[in-house]
């Protein structure tokens, strides 16, 4: 192939390629990556990542429609080989859905008349932003996608990600119109959670697997939990909302309590970003009225 | 054709690869799935800055390499300054073994690049998991870079056509 590797001097950099310009920007890169060790919020940076986002956003947007259609109908390649197996699992889950319908519809009478009682006051209203996503980083490690709301719409940083099945993540970085979503599997993703009926606390830690893991830091005793168990978000630290569904104890493998989330990443498309906010304590002093909070809530009424 | 449309014409041509670049970071930035997400997007931008910076390093100065890094930075949510470093590393290497390259058989040069792959992923597992302070698991980016080494020989000769045909005036 002697015809590649002609140097014509035509390219972007005419003046040959410099040695020492190549080690300079090496040094710039690693200077960079130290850097960004130490101040990841630095504004500078942050500026940056909000401003690729905007510029590259229209793109996205435009690329990831085509791309999620093709996705939709060759992507999805292993419902061919199940399709009878499916259903079959579809029809049981209705028929056990209806009888979760029924127990709903009582409870929401139920609920309504608490709603009657003086005391209870209920819990702020969530204003849920939809949005699609229109990016998702291919990167071994790097687990986020972009979804195309941002500053414009009220989103905010912290703001908790979820799709029809339960977390998805939640905002790191916002752009006027696209947002950042760092998923739950991203090294740096920390959720509080707690573990429905094993009533212990705990941090679910990304760790770039498909399944994270939750490490406990209340209680340095073996903490007991059976596979199926709901975990939920604790909302602990006024971040994330109570009670939001993650996933599903699936095991325990050395000391690391292993998740199964609910959210699957190949098939997310639509989200739903939850803009909650806290009951602030000023008012309730202001208010003088008992705020019930959600722990000791009227629950369902187990007696009867 | 006018002096002017031929200068853009130019212009154009010496910055195509880079142009590929930028576009190979896109669509590491895009929700492409192949196979419900089994199999990862291809390093499209690593086997440009290869490719070129064997062939013609001129279209490919560090400062591009050094862009398209920091916007798959950028993009992707990473360590800012980690895919730069990579890519310009890795075409320190390939410069400094591009004599040899040089007129090889592209099986060689093949073996070359899964050289270099192997290389890159050992760099970035290493600055990735002192960054989480743990063992990270080595399988997506085993995976990711095994696809993108698959990959290679196609990409190869696409752009050495166009290098041939469109960039190169012979």
């Amino acid at each position: 192939m002697e015809f590649l590797g002609q140097d014509k001097r035509e390219g972007l950099g005419r003046k040959a390629h410099s040695r020492f310009v190549l080690l300079l920007l090496i040094l710039v890169s690693v200077l960079l990556l130290l850097s960004s060790l130490y101040s990841a919020q630095a504004s500078v940076f942050q500026k940056a990542r909000e401003g690729v986002i905007d510029a590259a956003s229209p793109v996205l947007e435009l690329l990831s429609g085509p791309i999620s259609y093709v996705n939709g109908v060759v992507g999805n390649f292993s419902d061919y080989f199940s399709v009878l197996k499916q259903n079959e699992a579809l029809r049981a889950e209705n028929a056990e859905l209806r009888q979760w319908m029924d127990e709903a519809l009582e409870l929401r009478e139920v609920v309504a008349a608490y709603d009657g009682l003086q005391t209870y006051s209920a819990p702020p209203d969530a204003q849920p932003i939809d949005a699609y996503v229109i990016g998702e980083s291919n990167d071994a490690f790097a687990r986020s996608m972009l979804v195309n709301a941002g500053r414009a719409r009220n989103i905010e940083v912290g703001q908790a990600v979820v799709d029809d099945k339960g977390l998805v993540g939640r905002i790191v970085d916002t752009g006027v119109s696209a947002s950042r979503v760092l998923l739950l599997t991203d090294i740096q993703s920390r959720v509080p959670v707690y573990v429905e009926g094993a009533n212990v606390e705990g941090i679910l830690v990304g760790n770039t697997r498909a399944y994270p893991t939750i490490s406990f830091t209340q209680s340095s005793d073996p903490v007991e939990v059976i596979p199926g168990q709901r975990v939920m978000t604790s909302g602990a630290g006024g971040v994330l909302p109570r009670s939001v569904p993650v996933g599903v104890i699936e095991g325990q493998s050395n000391d690391d309590i292993v998740v199964r989330l609910y959210a699957n990443y190949a098939r997310t498309r639509l989200v739903r970003i939850i803009n909650y906010e806290f009951p602030a304590i000023g008012e309730i002093v202001d208010d003088a009225v008992p705020v019930v909070d959600e722990n000791t809530a009227p629950q369902a009424p187990a007696e009867g | 054709m006018g002096y002017r449309a031929e200068n853009l014409l130019r212009l154009f041509k010496g910055a195509a690869p880079t142009l590929l670049g930028l576009f190979g970071v896109l669509i590491l930035a895009l929700p492409v799935r192949f196979a419900e997400g089994l199999i990862p997007a291809p390093i499209i931008p690593l086997v440009v800055v290869f490719f070129w910076s064997i062939y013609g390093p001129d279209y490919m100065p560090p400062l591009s390499v050094f862009f398209i890094g920091i916007l798959q930075d950028l993009l992707t949510g990473g360590p800012l300054g980690l895919w730069p470093a990579v890519y310009l590393i890795a075409q320190f290497v390939v410069l400094s073994q591009r004599a040899y390259f040089m007129g090889r058989e592209q099986k060689v040069v093949w073996v070359g690049f899964a050289v270099v792959a192997v290389g890159v992923s050992v760099i970035l597992w290493l600055v990735m998991s002192l960054m989480a302070g743990m063992m990270l698991p080595l399988r997506g980016l085993v995976v990711q870079m095994f696809v993108t080494a698959m990959i290679y020989p196609l990409f190869g000769i696409v752009f050495g056509q166009l290098h041939r045909r469109v960039l190169v005036e012979v």
